[in-house]
């Protein structure tokens, strides 16, 4: 029982984060309508930009490294959806469902193979938020792990009054309901896509740079958490964002459960990541709309 | 006009002609090395037509091509390893299993539309790739499963090099076939609305299921050719940069032509091997080509270049139906 209990506290710690970065899937799908397949590669600038801040500036606290690490992932989102994506939305691009998917594609293949060009293969690991580890009697957990999580649900609590109370927050759910009844109140559809795009890109960067001391930071170590904000958003829904935050804990849940039950200790690790993606394939199969998602 | 017609003919034919006698007689004036670079741009042309025609023609954009290839090259290098079954039969062997997959995968494709198309076919790619990579007590993992060779005789290349030229013409003017046939007019319609393409009679299930088929074959079929070629395989030719790569040629060639995707993927791999010294700057170059391919130039840049010269493609077709409205 110990066992599972640990197990389960493991994963929900894991999965919180997991649910930030999924979040930004979210923020981006329903306001742009675009899955962006560049959001691995956001996820991998983020450890980088923490890495390269905090050593810049020797002294200042490792967390703080994470919002700035943020700030900076997210101006260059927003940089890239006005070049690449705002076209499409003027109506540009002949065949936008199909631009939308190269592009963020191409652009993953730009981002990564940039990484590879300026930051060299051989990982980085900015340094740990806090040494050590917590007992807490039936696990120890590394604080690294358990400042990320804390900082994670601080964010999405933040989030949640952005959305929900700000005048941004309901600019942005009026776009994502009906984009023309929005224009007609006054609200900005294209200065809204930046936004969001670089809200996502940003949310993407913050769970990077905060597993960047636990997991270490190489150029293609965005290709594995991408694919998992996809299963995640796809599990919890498209565009919803309680449906995000479920998706993700569900999802560390289940990769922990199957990696601590699974008697072939080799093949559980590698196969962990199977599993979401054996569930992500069903969920598309049998009910693409998702746990949370509505109807289209 | 006619006289046009004629001369476009005739230059179309002369320069094909021409082009193959080049390719035939390369190997002559080829050092080994560039002779092996020869070998795999000309795999990399059969790759990125076959997707042209699957994404480009039938609109399906599907990420799980070079799982495809995967599939060819591992059936046939686990056919060869435990069963000892020639290299020739495995690749058939290889080809058919592809294409069994790809009518499973088309089938279960049938109600998605792009987006989550792409994210299914990411999802089967990916999965495929760890279920090689983690059996590696079966598959050999990392490790790198070996593979006989097909010609066991020489170890000159020179009879590879003729047998990829031979199987992408062949697969080249079997698609061309399709694609100018009455089931190319289908794909299209179906890429253009399915609603309109099943109200106007066609039957939508049956022609997706046979571009994924089709092409999954192709795709098998280089792949076996590739893993039997380069004598060793592991899972990480099925990684999802190779098929950004793949998508990359397919698209600066231009999608929408099976002969430009070709090309593309020939020059594309071609230039990957002269711009060595640049590392990985060359890929960013090649990334930021894609980019701006994309976003200026949909149609590619090859595709466009074949059009002036030899005429074809949507503007002169316009133009011909003007003619005969006329």
């Amino acid at each position: 029982m110990d066992y599972f209990l640990s197990l389960v506290i493991s994963g929900l710690t894991i999965g919180i984060i997991y649910s930030l970065m999924a979040l930004g899937l979210t923020l981006i799908y329903s306001i742009l309508r675009v899955i962006n397949f560049a959001h691995g590669e956001f996820y991998m600038l983020g450890g980088y930009a923490s890495y390269y801040i905090l050593t810049a500036f020797v002294g200042i606290p490792p967390l703080l490294g994470v919002p700035l690490a943020g700030l900076v992932v997210m101006s260059i989102g927003m940089l890239l959806e006005r070049a690449l994506l705002r076209p499409m939305h003027l109506g540009k691009i002949e065949r936008p469902g199909e631009y939308a998917i190269l592009i963020t594609l191409g652009l993953s293949f730009v981002i990564q193979n940039l990484a590879l060009a300026i930051f060299g293969p051989y990982p980085v690991r900015p340094p740990s938020f806090l040494e050590g580890t917590f007992d807490l009697g039936i696990l120890k957990i590394s604080a690294d792990r358990t400042v990320a999580a804390f900082f994670s649900l601080l964010l999405l609590a933040a989030l949640y009054y952005l959305i929900t109370y700000t005048w941004l927050g309901k600019a942005l759910r009026a776009v994502s309901q009906d984009k023309d009844a929005a224009s007609v109140v006054g609200i900005n559809q294209l200065s809204m896509n930046s936004i969001a795009f670089g809200m996502g890109a940003g949310l993407a960067a913050v769970s990077g740079a905060l597993l960047a001391p636990i997991f270490s930071v190489i150029p293609t170590s965005g290709a594995l958490p991408g694919i998992r904000s996809y299963v995640i958003v796809v599990l919890g829904g498209l565009g919803s964002i309680p449906g995000s935050v479920l998706g993700g804990l569900i999802l560390g849940l289940v990769e922990n459960l199957v990696t601590g039950y699974l008697p072939d200790i080799n093949r559980a690790v590698t196969y962990k990541n199977v599993f979401g993606l054996i569930i992500f394939a069903i969920i598309l199969l049998v009910r693409p709309r998702g746990l949370l998602g509505r109807e289209e | 006009m006619k006289t046009n017609d004629r001369r476009t003919r005739l230059l179309k034919w002369t320069s094909g002609i021409l082009i193959l006698i080049l390719l035939v007689v390369a190997p002559i004036f080829l050092p080994d090395y560039w002779l092996h670079v020869s070998i795999i741009s000309l795999f990399y042309a059969l790759m990125a037509s076959s997707w042209s025609l699957l994404a480009g023609y039938a609109g399906l954009f599907s990420l799980a091509h070079i799982a495809f290839m995967g599939i060819g090259a591992y059936t046939s290098g686990l056919l060869g390893y435990y069963l000892g079954v020639p290299p020739v039969l495995g690749i058939i062997v290889g080809t058919l299993a592809s294409g069994f997959v790809g009518l499973i995968i088309g089938f279960l494709c049938l109600r998605l539309k792009s987006t989550y198309l792409a994210l299914f076919t990411i999802a089967f790619a990916e999965i495929l790739r760890i279920v090689i990579k983690s059996e590696h007590m079966f598959t050999r993992g990392d490790k790198g499963l070996r593979l006989d060779p097909i010609f066991p005789d020489t170890i000159s290349r020179v009879p590879y090099y003729y047998l990829i030229l031979a199987l992408l013409l062949v697969c080249l003017a079997f698609m061309f076939w399709i694609v100018r046939s009455r089931i190319g007019i289908f794909l299209r319609a179906i890429r253009e609305d399915e609603t309109a393409a099943a109200a106007r009679g066609v039957d939508v299930v049956k022609y997706k299921i046979l571009a994924f088929i089709i092409t999954s074959m192709i795709a098998g079929l280089a792949g076996g050719f590739y893993a039997h070629y380069t004598s060793i395989i592991t899972p990480n030719i099925m990684v999802l940069l190779q098929m950004d790569l793949l998508l990359a040629m397919a698209i600066i060639g231009g999608m929408e032509s099976l002969v430009a995707a070709a090309i593309g993927g020939f020059i594309i791999e071609y230039s990957l091997e002269v711009l060595r010294v640049l590392e990985f700057w060359r890929m960013v170059a090649f990334g930021v080509l894609l980019v701006v391919t994309l976003r200026f130039a949909q149609n590619g840049l090859i595709a466009p270049l074949l059009n002036r010269i030899y005429g074809g493609g949507p503007k002169a077709e316009l133009r011909k139906r003007e003619e005969e409205a006329a």
